[in-house]
């Protein structure tokens, strides 16, 4: 049986009156991508902030390596890396700078983090960009370097919330690419997207979560199943079975 | 605490990025060292221009004019006595000199002969500063007459023809003119009391206190742009968050203050070597109070707007209340009231230092008062940061 690298047991987080998240609960393999689909609102972002120990969880508890996220949230930061839905950069600074101030604060000395800031810009193919100033970058080149940063300090588990938005095919493409780069290294990932492509492509298991809670998990070949042929069935059919054709803005 | 310099150095660096910022932080010290010195620059001496009315026309009159024009800071403008008449009446002049017709003649006769000071009130400040010049300049020409008439009267019945007595006695009384009997020499003690060094603590203070605005943003600038909840995520604890933004805010704020005193220095001069070391070490524990209070803003204010209006609106109330630009006397409402204002405790330091002369063992109380603050702004900062949300 593999190793289980990230344990989620009865997650609650509420915002006033609004439950955001209510008991969630699930495992990721090490090594695996697992993908945490939901439409907006759902609770995807809430659950990525309490597991990256920013915000506090109301009750449950979920490990990660061993760590408990409530109890050892120092330990949870040494070995997770986060690439935020937002773009979390210093546009005046060049992306080397970028890097090399992320991966100081990951724990490398300078040396360090100046050399695995290169490694980084070399494989998203930013190598020639260094020390551009990042507000001059086109939107695909700012999102690499986003995950770029998430990649300082090697963490041993990945949180990467809709990592792909908004940006042209042959970016996200890349991007998708060196996703499977990093797992084969043995990196742990957990994938937020709202594109289902992704998620089938990408991820050997999946969760649909929509009111705070998650309402099915399984592998995107056994969720095509439920619903109908796997081949001729999409992601995007099983999502909105399960979650409805009405808007959520 | 390693984190904590890369945070002061990034933040350092991110400033030097801001052209607005950096614009604001380096250049408008210079620029206004070069309004000040623009206003006060120089030797401060009294100038003014002398309104003349010469209605005698004669050798001493004209004598008495040119003597006046000679004295270092005084213009001398003849006017008719109908001109001087109009601008007095309608109070462009509040004093003309008027040398009254036959002066010349009555002190070529040996008798005594008068000046008219016509003056609007009591001519103002300038104009009593003008007729004291002009008196003793009359006075000077007065005593020249009482010894060419004494040595006159004691040469009498000798034989020496008139005109050689009075070149002999001219040569004399310039001789006496070059060496005084009683000179007067200038020594400089400590700071001047003088117009820049009352305001320079104040505007120093000031600057010290804008910074202030600029640190209040930090924090809502890392939340904007999502980088403080990346930081969040990494090792970087929340104190040594903290400290890094504190750093960088003091040194923003000091390095406006170095500018400012070390052009006050090399310019006015100010400074002795020591009370110069003493002034810094003031800006600098007084920055790093009003870092600490601008962290409280920075904790506290979830918008960029929010947190520069709460630091604007801090800043001016603090620069009012503590004497900035007048000074606070001793037992006034004023007073009482400004001692919750950080400033005051600066400026107090501060003007005992350039002022007054004083060491900074003279203002001990004060800087106990300011790392007091800075200490306690800190905690608090600190605090409310893990109390409100989107914190570890």
């Amino acid at each position: 049986m593999a190793e289980e690298f990230l344990v989620v047991k009865d997650l609650h987080k509420s915002f006033n009156e609004f439950k955001a998240v209510n008991g969630v609960s699930f495992s990721i393999e090490k090594g695996e991508i697992f993908g945490l689909l939901g439409p907006n609102g759902a609770g995807k972002t809430t659950t990525i902030r309490m597991l990256s120990t920013v915000l506090g969880a109301d009750s449950g508890d979920a490990t990660i390596g061993g760590h408990s996220i409530r109890r050892d949230a120092e330990a949870v930061r040494r070995i997770i890396g986060v690439c935020p839905q937002d773009l979390a950069l210093y546009e005046d600074l060049s992306a080397l700078d970028n890097m090399v101030f992320f991966g100081r604060m990951a724990g490398l000395n300078g040396d360090e983090a100046r050399a695995q800031a290169m490694t980084n810009l070399e494989l998203m193919g930013l190598e020639d960009r260094a020390r551009g100033k990042v507000a001059k970058f086109s939107g695909g080149m700012k999102r690499r370097i986003n995950l770029a940063i998430a990649l300082m300090g090697n963490p041993q588990l990945l949180f990467l919330d809709e990592p792909t938005v908004g940006i042209d095919p042959q970016s996200r493409n890349h991007i998708y690419e060196n996703i499977l780069g990093l797992q084969k290294k043995g990196m742990t990932i957990l994938y937020t997207t709202h594109y289902m492509e992704e998620a089938d492509r990408l991820c050997q298991r999946v969760a649909i979560m929509d009111g705070g809670q998650i309402i099915t998990l399984d592998t995107p070949y056994k969720l095509k199943s439920q619903i109908g042929s796997p081949e001729q069935v999409t992601m995007e059919d099983v999502f909105l079975k399960l979650t409805g054709r009405s808007l959520r803005d | 605490m390693k984190r904590a310099l890369y945070i002061t150095l990034n933040e350092v660096k991110l400033y030097l990025q801001d052209k607005g910022d950096l614009a604001f932080g380096l250049l408008l010290p210079i620029v206004t060292f070069a309004l000040m010195y623009g206003a006060f620059g120089g030797q401060t001496l009294f100038e003014a221009t002398a309104v003349i009315v010469n209605e005698d026309g004669g050798n001493y009159s004209t004598l008495f004019v040119e003597q006046l024009d000679e004295v270092e800071g005084i213009d001398v403008e003849l006017l008719t006595a109908t001109e001087a008449d109009a601008k007095l009446e309608r109070s462009d002049l509040l004093l003309a000199l008027v040398i009254p017709a036959g002066f010349s003649e009555t002190l070529a006769s040996g008798n005594k002969a008068e000046l008219v000071f016509k003056q609007r009130g009591n001519g103002g400040q300038e104009g009593q500063i003008l007729a004291s010049i002009a008196r003793s300049v009359a006075e000077e020409m007065n005593q020249e007459f009482q010894v060419r008439d004494q040595v006159k009267s004691n040469l009498e019945g000798t034989g020496i023809p008139e005109d050689r007595i009075d070149v002999t006695v001219q040569q004399f009384l310039e001789e006496e003119r070059g060496q005084p009997a009683v000179g007067v020499v200038e020594e400089v003690v400590g700071g001047s009391p003088d117009f820049i060094s009352q305001f320079l603590p104040g505007i120093v203070t000031m600057y010290v206190l804008f910074a202030l605005a600029l640190s209040a943003r930090t924090i809502v600038e890392e939340r904007k742009r999502g980088t403080l909840e990346r930081l969040l995520t990494t090792r970087l604890s929340a104190n040594e968050l903290f400290f890094g933004k504190f750093l960088a805010s003091v040194a923003k704020g000091f390095v406006q203050t170095l500018i400012l005193l070390g052009l006050s220095y090399a310019v006015f001069q100010l400074f002795t070597p020591l009370s110069f070391i003493a002034s810094l070490i003031i800006c600098l524990i007084f920055a790093a109070a009003a870092a600490a209070l601008g962290l409280i803003i920075a904790s506290i204010a979830r918008s960029e707007d929010g947190s520069v209006w709460i630091a604007v609106v801090f800043t001016m109330v603090m620069v009012m209340m503590g004497g900035t630009f007048f000074q606070v006397s001793e037992g006034s409402i004023l007073a009482t009231v400004g001692k919750a204002s950080i400033s005051t405790y600066a400026n107090d330091a501060l003007r005992t230092v350039v002022a007054e002369g004083g060491s900074l063992g003279d203002t001990v109380w004060q800087l106990v008062v300011l790392a007091g603050i800075c200490v306690v702004g800190l905690a608090i900062s600190r605090l409310i940061f893990k109390v409100l949300p989107g914190s570890k």
